[in-house]
Protein backbone atom coordinates (compact mmCIF):
# COMPACT_ATOMS: atom_id res chain seq x y z
CA UNK A 1 0.00 0.00 0.00
CA UNK A 2 1.08 3.51 -1.24
CA UNK A 3 1.27 6.20 1.34
CA UNK A 4 -1.43 7.67 -0.68
CA UNK A 5 -3.42 4.83 -0.04
CA UNK A 6 -3.13 4.50 3.27
CA UNK A 7 -3.52 8.48 4.04
CA UNK A 8 -7.15 8.06 2.10
CA UNK A 9 -7.47 4.96 4.17
CA UNK A 10 -7.69 6.80 6.70
CA UNK A 11 -9.92 9.45 5.09
CA UNK A 12 -12.30 7.56 4.51
CA UNK A 13 -13.00 6.37 8.36
CA UNK A 14 -14.20 9.73 8.44
CA UNK A 15 -16.13 10.93 4.86
CA UNK A 16 -19.34 9.67 3.57
CA UNK A 17 -17.67 7.69 1.42
CA UNK A 18 -16.18 4.15 1.11
CA UNK A 19 -12.41 4.06 0.38
CA UNK A 20 -12.70 2.59 -3.49
CA UNK A 21 -14.69 5.26 -4.10
CA UNK A 22 -12.63 7.87 -2.73
CA UNK A 23 -12.17 10.32 -6.20
CA UNK A 24 -8.96 12.78 -5.80
CA UNK A 25 -11.48 15.77 -7.24
CA UNK A 26 -14.10 15.61 -4.31
CA UNK A 27 -14.46 18.55 -2.32
CA UNK A 28 -13.95 17.72 1.26
CA UNK A 29 -16.20 19.86 3.11
CA UNK A 30 -19.07 18.22 0.64
CA UNK A 31 -18.41 15.29 2.20
CA UNK A 32 -18.80 15.91 5.76
CA UNK A 33 -21.87 16.80 8.14
CA UNK A 34 -19.91 19.27 10.09
CA UNK A 35 -16.55 20.85 10.44
CA UNK A 36 -15.84 19.05 13.61
CA UNK A 37 -15.27 15.77 11.43
CA UNK A 38 -12.57 17.56 9.18
CA UNK A 39 -10.94 18.71 12.56
CA UNK A 40 -10.79 14.82 13.88
CA UNK A 41 -9.33 13.42 10.60
CA UNK A 42 -6.78 16.00 10.49
CA UNK A 43 -6.30 15.29 13.79
CA UNK A 44 -6.10 11.07 13.49
CA UNK A 45 -3.96 11.50 10.52
CA UNK A 46 -1.32 13.27 11.93
CA UNK A 47 -1.41 11.23 14.79
CA UNK A 48 -1.37 7.74 12.17
CA UNK A 49 1.40 9.44 10.19
CA UNK A 50 3.66 11.10 12.80
CA UNK A 51 3.70 14.79 11.12
CA UNK A 52 2.23 17.77 12.09
CA UNK A 53 0.55 20.26 9.99
CA UNK A 54 -0.67 23.74 10.51
CA UNK A 55 -3.23 26.05 9.38
CA UNK A 56 -1.28 27.41 7.07
CA UNK A 57 -0.45 24.01 5.02
CA UNK A 58 -4.05 24.06 4.29
CA UNK A 59 -5.16 26.96 3.88
CA UNK A 60 -5.61 26.16 -0.24
CA UNK A 61 -7.14 22.62 0.38
CA UNK A 62 -10.28 21.81 -0.87
CA UNK A 63 -10.26 18.54 -2.78
CA UNK A 64 -9.59 15.20 -1.00
CA UNK A 65 -6.31 15.09 -3.81
CA UNK A 66 -4.91 18.34 -2.24
CA UNK A 67 -4.90 17.16 1.24
CA UNK A 68 -3.51 13.80 0.63
CA UNK A 69 -0.72 15.53 -1.52
CA UNK A 70 -0.13 18.32 1.71
CA UNK A 71 0.34 14.91 3.87
CA UNK A 72 2.56 12.92 1.39
CA UNK A 73 4.61 16.21 1.33
CA UNK A 74 4.63 16.66 5.12
CA UNK A 75 5.63 12.68 5.34
CA UNK A 76 8.38 13.01 2.57
CA UNK A 77 9.65 16.59 4.51
CA UNK A 78 9.92 14.47 8.11
CA UNK A 79 12.07 11.33 6.43
CA UNK B 1 -37.22 45.69 21.45
CA UNK B 2 -37.39 46.10 25.46
CA UNK B 3 -34.89 45.38 28.27
CA UNK B 4 -36.31 42.21 29.52
CA UNK B 5 -35.82 40.81 25.75
CA UNK B 6 -32.73 42.37 25.52
CA UNK B 7 -31.87 40.54 28.74
CA UNK B 8 -33.51 37.11 27.38
CA UNK B 9 -31.13 37.28 24.71
CA UNK B 10 -27.64 37.86 26.27
CA UNK B 11 -29.09 35.66 28.61
CA UNK B 12 -29.50 32.72 26.16
CA UNK B 13 -26.81 33.88 23.89
CA UNK B 14 -24.40 32.71 27.13
CA UNK B 15 -25.97 29.64 27.66
CA UNK B 16 -25.83 28.59 23.64
CA UNK B 17 -22.51 29.78 23.37
CA UNK B 18 -21.52 27.35 26.78
CA UNK B 19 -23.51 24.41 25.19
CA UNK B 20 -21.88 24.98 21.97
CA UNK B 21 -18.34 24.94 23.94
CA UNK B 22 -19.19 21.68 26.19
CA UNK B 23 -19.92 19.86 22.65
CA UNK B 24 -16.99 21.27 21.29
CA UNK B 25 -14.42 19.81 24.34
CA UNK B 26 -16.50 16.93 24.69
CA UNK B 27 -15.60 15.94 21.38
CA UNK B 28 -12.05 16.42 21.81
CA UNK B 29 -11.48 15.04 24.71
CA UNK B 30 -12.86 11.74 23.25
CA UNK B 31 -10.37 11.92 20.54
CA UNK B 32 -7.22 13.28 22.60
CA UNK B 33 -4.93 10.61 23.70
CA UNK B 34 -3.90 10.07 27.57
CA UNK B 35 -2.50 12.21 29.34
CA UNK B 36 -2.79 15.65 31.07
CA UNK B 37 -4.33 17.65 28.36
CA UNK B 38 -6.93 14.78 27.80
CA UNK B 39 -7.31 15.37 31.81
CA UNK B 40 -7.84 19.06 31.47
CA UNK B 41 -10.25 19.17 28.40
CA UNK B 42 -12.48 16.68 30.09
CA UNK B 43 -12.54 19.05 33.30
CA UNK B 44 -13.16 21.95 30.79
CA UNK B 45 -16.29 20.02 28.87
CA UNK B 46 -17.91 19.61 32.27
CA UNK B 47 -17.17 23.18 33.83
CA UNK B 48 -18.74 24.38 29.83
CA UNK B 49 -21.70 21.93 30.42
CA UNK B 50 -22.35 23.48 34.29
CA UNK B 51 -22.37 26.74 32.83
CA UNK B 52 -24.88 26.27 30.02
CA UNK B 53 -27.14 24.63 33.47
CA UNK B 54 -26.40 27.88 35.50
CA UNK B 55 -27.52 29.81 32.55
CA UNK B 56 -30.32 27.57 32.08
CA UNK B 57 -30.97 27.74 35.77
CA UNK B 58 -30.97 31.74 35.72
CA UNK B 59 -33.24 32.28 33.39
CA UNK B 60 -35.71 29.64 34.58
CA UNK B 61 -35.52 31.75 38.10
CA UNK B 62 -36.23 34.82 36.47
CA UNK B 63 -39.08 32.99 35.08
CA UNK B 64 -37.69 33.46 31.81
CA UNK B 65 -37.28 30.73 28.88
CA UNK B 66 -34.29 30.35 26.29
CA UNK B 67 -34.46 32.12 23.51
CA UNK B 68 -33.23 30.51 20.05
CA UNK B 69 -29.88 31.71 19.08
CA UNK B 70 -28.39 30.93 15.83
CA UNK B 71 -25.16 31.18 15.59
CA UNK B 72 -22.68 30.85 18.70
CA UNK B 73 -19.53 32.85 18.97
CA UNK B 74 -17.05 29.89 18.13
CA UNK B 75 -18.74 29.27 14.27
CA UNK B 76 -17.98 32.74 13.63
CA UNK B 77 -14.47 31.91 14.79
CA UNK B 78 -14.04 29.09 12.56
CA UNK B 79 -15.99 30.74 9.57
CA UNK B 80 -13.42 33.52 10.24
CA UNK B 81 -10.10 31.89 10.93
CA UNK B 82 -11.30 28.49 9.34
CA UNK B 83 -10.81 25.11 11.41
CA UNK B 84 -7.81 24.51 13.89
CA UNK B 85 -5.47 21.23 12.14
CA UNK B 86 -4.07 20.77 15.45
CA UNK B 87 -4.11 20.41 19.49
CA UNK B 88 -2.25 23.59 19.72
CA UNK B 89 -4.15 25.60 16.97
CA UNK B 90 -7.30 24.62 19.50
CA UNK B 91 -5.74 25.42 22.40
CA UNK B 92 -4.59 28.70 21.00
CA UNK B 93 -8.35 29.35 19.62
CA UNK B 94 -9.60 28.33 22.95
CA UNK B 95 -7.53 30.87 24.74
CA UNK B 96 -8.56 33.69 23.10
CA UNK B 97 -12.19 32.97 23.14
CA UNK B 98 -11.91 32.32 26.99
CA UNK B 99 -9.94 35.80 27.74
CA UNK B 100 -12.96 37.16 25.75
CA UNK B 101 -15.38 35.46 27.56
CA UNK B 102 -13.93 36.42 31.17
CA UNK B 103 -14.18 40.29 29.76
CA UNK B 104 -17.39 40.17 28.32
CA UNK B 105 -18.80 38.57 31.39
CA UNK B 106 -17.08 41.00 33.69
CA UNK B 107 -18.59 43.77 31.62
CA UNK B 108 -21.46 42.42 31.97
CA UNK B 109 -21.07 41.70 35.84
CA UNK B 110 -20.90 45.35 35.78
CA UNK B 111 -24.13 46.73 35.12
CA UNK B 112 -25.44 48.55 38.10
CA UNK B 113 -29.05 47.07 39.55
CA UNK B 114 -28.17 43.63 38.44
CA UNK B 115 -30.65 40.93 39.39
CA UNK B 116 -28.54 38.64 41.89
CA UNK B 117 -29.49 35.63 40.27
CA UNK B 118 -27.53 36.60 36.98
CA UNK B 119 -24.70 38.26 39.41
CA UNK B 120 -24.22 34.55 41.46
CA UNK B 121 -24.11 32.98 38.18
CA UNK B 122 -21.96 35.39 36.91
CA UNK B 123 -19.10 34.94 40.22
CA UNK B 124 -19.67 31.01 40.19
CA UNK B 125 -18.86 30.74 36.28
CA UNK B 126 -16.00 33.15 36.45
CA UNK B 127 -13.91 31.23 39.16
CA UNK B 128 -14.13 28.16 36.43
CA UNK B 129 -13.07 30.47 33.42
CA UNK B 130 -9.72 31.93 35.19
CA UNK B 131 -8.61 27.74 35.37
CA UNK B 132 -9.13 27.36 31.89
CA UNK B 133 -7.37 30.04 31.14
CA UNK B 134 -4.35 28.81 33.23
CA UNK B 135 -4.93 25.46 31.97
CA UNK B 136 -4.56 26.24 28.84
CA UNK B 137 -2.19 28.73 29.51
CA UNK B 138 -0.12 25.55 31.25
CA UNK B 139 -1.32 23.17 27.99
CA UNK B 140 0.34 25.88 25.37
CA UNK B 141 3.93 26.13 27.33
CA UNK B 142 4.44 21.97 27.38
CA UNK B 143 3.77 22.42 23.70
CA UNK B 144 6.36 24.67 23.29
CA UNK B 145 9.33 22.21 22.44
CA UNK B 146 6.70 20.42 19.83
CA UNK B 147 5.35 23.59 17.99
CA UNK B 148 8.01 26.41 18.61
CA UNK B 149 7.63 29.30 21.09
CA UNK B 150 7.38 31.78 18.06
CA UNK B 151 5.02 30.04 16.56
CA UNK B 152 2.38 29.18 19.16
CA UNK B 153 2.76 33.53 20.23
CA UNK B 154 2.13 34.52 16.09
CA UNK B 155 -0.63 31.82 15.73
CA UNK B 156 -2.40 33.49 19.23
CA UNK B 157 -1.72 36.95 17.54
CA UNK B 158 -3.57 35.79 14.87
CA UNK B 159 -6.44 35.04 16.58
CA UNK B 160 -6.26 37.72 18.86
CA UNK B 161 -6.50 40.01 15.76
CA UNK B 162 -9.28 37.79 14.65
CA UNK B 163 -11.55 37.49 17.72
CA UNK B 164 -11.25 41.87 17.53
CA UNK B 165 -12.74 41.37 14.45
CA UNK B 166 -15.51 39.04 15.34
CA UNK B 167 -16.55 41.23 18.78
CA UNK B 168 -16.60 44.05 16.68
CA UNK B 169 -19.11 42.81 14.42
CA UNK B 170 -21.42 41.45 16.92
CA UNK B 171 -21.01 44.50 18.76
CA UNK B 172 -22.69 46.33 15.46
CA UNK B 173 -25.20 43.16 15.10
CA UNK B 174 -26.51 43.58 18.47
CA UNK B 175 -25.67 46.99 19.33
CA UNK B 176 -29.13 47.54 20.98
CA UNK B 177 -29.57 44.55 22.46
CA UNK B 178 -26.36 44.88 24.65
CA UNK B 179 -26.30 48.94 25.08
CA UNK B 180 -26.89 48.57 28.71
CA UNK B 181 -23.77 46.37 28.85
CA UNK B 182 -21.76 48.92 26.17
CA UNK B 183 -22.63 52.03 28.43
CA UNK B 184 -20.93 50.23 31.56
CA UNK B 185 -17.64 50.13 28.68
CA UNK B 186 -18.00 53.67 28.03
CA UNK B 187 -18.27 54.89 31.02
CA UNK B 188 -15.15 52.71 32.43
CA UNK B 189 -12.93 54.40 29.73
CA UNK B 190 -14.45 58.02 30.42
Amino acid sequence: MTTEDSIKQIMSTYLKTSYGDMSNDAVLTDMVAESFVLIEMLMSLQDELGVIINQEDIQHVATIGDLVKVFVEKGAAAQ
Amino acid sequence: MNDNDNEDWILSFYRFSEITGALFFGRLAKVLPAGEIQRDMTKHFADESLHAWYWTKTLSEMGKKPVHIGDAYQDQYLESVGIPTNIMEILAITNVFECRVIAQYALHNRVPDLNPVITSAFDTIMADEKWHIKWIGDALKSLEPKFGKDHIDATLDRYRKADREIYGKIIVEHQERIEHILDVKKKKSV
